[in-house]
């Protein structure tokens, strides 16, 4: 196999050590004479502290520190809000005075080993008055409802109407208004591999070394230098393999933990969450209500879309309205829909805090107008698929910019239904189904097709906090030729599965003129070593945005160098000077060249042979952002996301009258996430995210009591997909590459996740047609159908 | 009445080597396998037994190593991911598993490629139904399952190919 390396489905570097039980994750971890904390958490959605005794704990026999919440208030500043709302109020990384979460930290106890520190815990005598929960986001915004913050006078801590074009216009001109409203429930991705940190105080310095699987690195940084008061130069912080992420992995409480405990015990301490740790207190993507008007032509048109949307954070007040924000990426979806207005709520409840989470708000919204989509149509007499095709953005005009901002940079959305309706056999399916209703089989073909934006442009923010703190989308790389002529990478952004050490060898081989295998990429982060800036890490599926474009550029200062010291040699310009196979070689005069090794050897050790004014060393930082980032404009429009991919996903599910089980029997996902770097690791994400999204569909839910407690805080109550209960998912591509990322890639992480729910429902509701049942919310467990079915049967 | 923090002496092979240790009687295999025998591979995903991480083979049969006391293996056989590694590259179903990129974070890979081990010995030329049931008690959250499935194909075909040659 030769080169060109992008492009071709490279088997991955990383896997020869993952699939011998070879990588090196946080829990693999330590440091000699480390402690092992455990954290006491709240069993109560809402209660005042009245008294913490931990005096018994800590005179446990091995028992070295106990953190309390009064203490953690005095030893650190609050956490610093990546999106501060107007109504910031400090947040400490344990629960002080008030509990307002089932699972809240309360206090941490390091010992040595973890099964002596949570025999500690249970010593720990916490005195708690209860207080009203308020665990529905509808009574949280009435007033006289229970508030989270007395202080802030509300538990909505953003409210605001984004319009964009004449909607009420477009309303009263049409042929008609759909209406509908759909919930969606919390749910989260849980990687496999659970939070975790370590961290060391060094008296010496005043410093903190961190270990931990944080999938953004930067950020994190921050906030932990703010809380512990520490210069950021004296903190040091890095990440192994991290065992999956999806956007969960970020905590800086348990981080924060960890030091306290550290400084208080002069030792360092390791913490690991357990499963139902994770499960109850990590972070769940928002539940949330969206109604929806979508205004439309007897053609099928559509003029206008009107929603409102609800997104219940729990106790988030880091990041709360990212689940709201971020749907003005998708909100028009694949369509040319001229004026779109958005009412948003961000909302605090009494439960576990909303975060990140593979697709971010937009699964929601995706759902929403695909099953919208899906009604129309079946108002309208159309094909679902023909409706779509009426609507679609075509190629020819891209670039397109929706009303509210985004900009969609390529594809042939028409194309990708097309295939997809092809690779799914549509026609023979239809005809399939209607043989099967006959003999009373439900089957059910649902199709929803889906942007996928990459790629967050944190200008976005302004439209909450009304000024521009954070902006842009960017990321840092560096690229060193060894003094042996092989050659090291480093990024700012770990990887938690998503093959980078393959995939940026590939295309720094490219770059160099060298074999992959000649390129080492740093395994996961280290920020005395990484370059790395505020907006580094593993995030938004940011990397074909950014990362490659830092990768790319460093690179080839490298290169330019490389044609520098061998064109002196040689008396060549180095414009007229390529590099292949190891060696920068004359154009048109291969016999003419010098190896790498040769000019590393003048970089690195015989530096008097270099060009006048030419420094010694063959390395090259480069940061990278993304052009087409931009300020939120006069109009309050903004691309909140920069690249947009796109998917048609069309499956076939089965319903068993009697069960109300549903079997998803076929899966076909169309998909062009523009160039794809390495084919193997692009279909592996596709599966992933798909499976993801049939997940949520079918079988994940936090479900809550209406006390606040959380009833599913366990895999055997919180159902993952499991290999029985999912398809092959069949995958083929179009590739429109993106005149704006570096080598014209785009984001593929979260792909799946974003159609997968509306393409199962629509396809259940398609299964019910006889019975009149209308999908409107997940996830579509059997008791859900059975009911729906029920409630025809018995009106 | 054994106190949960009590030390026994415990003796059994793990990966081929005898091993005397005294373990408190809390410790879960897993535990003692990662932390006193620094055997790492194994990894823990959920210590209530569900999602299948933790799987190592007790007397060749694939158990959840958090759900059993290291005390309870006493005079037992154990073979960990690092047992089925040989010591020199890989065996064919890792192999496979790499071909076919059978893994994105890795975390849940040693747990599959046990419980796949142990169908490929029972059963040589799986059905992808059967493949699929085999792996029914792990989860992963990255692949989906699709290329896990076919790395198992793939290395049953191999295994089946290269045993038609040698007949």
């Amino acid at each position: 196999m030769s080169g060109p390396w992008v492009g071709a489905a490279l088997p991955l570097k990383e896997d020869v050590r993952l699939v011998a039980g070879r990588g090196r994750f946080i829990d693999d971890l330590g440091w000699p004479g480390m402690l092992h904390a455990a954290v006491l958490r709240s069993p109560h959605a809402h209660a005042r502290i009245r008294s913490i005794d931990a005096g018994q704990a800590f005179a446990c026999p091995g028992v070295t520190a106990v953190l309390t919440g009064a203490d953690a208030a005095r030893l650190s500043g609050p956490i610093r809000p990546l999106i501060p709302t107007t109504a910031a109020v400090p947040d400490y990384c344990l629960a002080v005075d008030v509990v307002r979460y089932v699972g809240e930290p309360v206090a941490a106890v390091a010992a040595a080993d973890r099964a002596t520190a949570e025999d500690a815990l249970e010593l720990i005598r916490v005195e708690y008055e209860p207080l009203p929960a308020v665990v529905d986001p509808h009574e949280a915004m009435r007033p006289g409802a229970t508030l989270l913050y007395p202080e802030l006078g509300t538990n909505v801590v953003w409210h605001d109407t984004l319009s964009y074009g004449d909607v009420d216009g477009a309303m009263a001109r049409a042929h008609g208004v759909l209406r509908e409203r759909f919930t969606i429930q919390r749910y989260a991705s849980t990687p496999l591999e659970t939070f975790g940190a370590m961290a060391a105080y060094d008296p010496g310095t005043d410093g903190f070394e961190f270990w931990t699987n944080d999938q953004r690195p930067g950020l994190t940084i921050s906030i932990l230098a703010a809380s512990l008061g520490v210069p950021q130069s004296r903190l040091r912080l890095s990440c192994p393999d991290i065992g999956g992420a999806f956007g969960n992995k970020r905590r800086p409480a348990y981080l924060l933990i960890c030091a306290l405990l550290s400084r208080i015990a002069g030792r360092p301490v390791k913490w690991i969450e357990d499963r139902v740790e994770n499960l109850t207190a990590l972070m769940h993507a928002c539940n949330g209500v969206m109604d929806v008007e979508l205004a439309y032509q007897a053609d099928g048109t559509l003029l206008a879309l009107s929603v409102r949307d609800v997104a219940d954070e729990g106790k988030n007040l880091l990041t709360p309205t990212q689940h709201n924000l971020i749907k003005l990426g998708n909100i028009a979806n694949g369509y040319r829909i001229p004026a779109i207005r958005y009412e948003a709520w961000s909302v605090l409840t009494n439960k576990c805090p909303s975060g990140a989470n593979r697709g971010i708000g937009k699964p929601f919204m995706c759902f929403a107008v695909e099953r919208s989509m899906a009604i129309l149509a079946r108002r309208l007499g159309l094909d679902p698929a023909e409706l779509r095709l009426r609507n679609y953005v075509t190629a020819a005009e891209m670039p397109y910019t929706t009303p509210p901002g985004a900009q969609y940079d390529s594809g042939d959305y028409p194309a990708t239904l097309h295939t997809a309706l092809e690779r799914f056999d549509y026609a023979g399916w239809r005809a399939e189904q209607s043989r099967a209703r006959q003999e009373g089989r439900l089957l059910g073909i649902g199709i929803a097709t889906s942007v996928e934006p990459a790629g967050t442009n944190l200008a976005s923010y302004e439209l909450v906090t009304g000024r521009r703190s954070v902006s842009g989308s960017a990321e840092a790389a560096m690229v060193r030729m060894e003094p042996d002529g092989n050659v090291r990478v480093a990024i700012g952004d770990p990887a938690s599965g998503q093959g980078y050490e393959t995939v940026i060898a590939q295309i720094v081989a490219d770059e160099l003129g060298l074999a992959p295998e000649a390129v080492s990429v740093a395994r996961g982060f280290d920020s005395a070593v990484s370059p790395w800036l505020y907006l580094s890490g593993n995030y938004s599926n940011k990397f074909s945005v950014t990362d490659v474009g830092a990768i790319v550029g460093a690179a080839r200062l490298v290169a330019d160098k490389l044609r520098r010291l061998a064109g002196h040699r040689l008396e060549i310009a180095p414009g007229d000077l390529d590099l292949r196979d190891g060696a920068v070689v004359v154009r048109g005069a291969p016999d003419r060249r010098v190896a790498f090794v040769e000019l590393c050897r003048t970089a690195y050790a015989d530096v008097l042979g270099l060009p006048p004014g030419e420094a010694p060393g063959l390395e090259a930082h480069h940061a990278y952002q993304n052009p087409l980032a931009a300020p939120v404009d006069a109009d309050r429009r903004v691309r909140s996301q920069l690249v947009f991919s796109n998917a048609a996903h069309c499956c076939l599910v089965e319903v068993h009258p009697r069960t109300g089980v549903v079997t998803v029997l076929k899966y076909v996902v169309v998909h062009d996430c523009g160039r794809e770097l390495n084919p193997l690791i692009v279909e592996g994400m596709v599966h992933g995210s798909t499976v993801h999204g049939i997940g949520a569909a079918l079988l994940e839910e936090f479900r809550y009591d209406g006390q606040g407690q959380l009833l599913t805080a366990t895999f055997l109550d919180y159902l993952k997909p499991t290999a029985t209960d999912v398809p092959e998912i069949e995958v083929d591509r179009l590739e429109h590459p993106s005149p704006f990322t570096a080598l014209g890639a785009k984001g593929v992480g979260e792909g799946g996740a974003i159609p997968g729910p509306a393409a199962v429902a629509n396809a259940v509701e398609d299964a019910l047609a006889a019975f009149g049942v209308t999908v409107r919310e997940l996830p579509i467990t059997p008791e859900h159908v059975w009911r729906w079915i029920a409630r025809d049967k018995n009106p | 009445m054994i106190e949960p923090a009590e030390r026994l002496a415990i003796r059994f092979t793990v990966n081929g080597r005898e091993v005397a240790r005294e373990v408190t009687a809390r410790r879960s295999l897993a535990d003692f396998l990662r932390e006193d025998l620094m055997l790492t591979g194994t990894h823990v995903g959920c210590e209530h037994g569900v999602c299948g991480a933790c799987t190592v083979l007790v007397e060749g049969r694939s158990a959840r190593s958090c759900l059993l006391f290291a005390v309870q293996l006493d005079g037992a056989t154990v073979t960990t991911i690092e047992g089925l590694t040989p010591p020199e590259g890989l065996s064919p179903l890792q192999q496979a598993f790499c071909h076919t990129h059978a893994m994105q974070c890795g975390f849940c890979t040693p747990g599959m490629i046990v419980v796949t081990t142990e169908l490929l010995e029972k059963n040589p030329a799986p059905t992808t139904d059967e493949i699929r049931e085999s792996l029914a008690g792990q989860l992963c959250m990255c692949t989906g399952y699709v290329n896990i499935v076919r790395a198992v194909e793939q290395a049953a075909a191999t295994a089946r190919n290269a045993t038609g040659e040698a007949a």
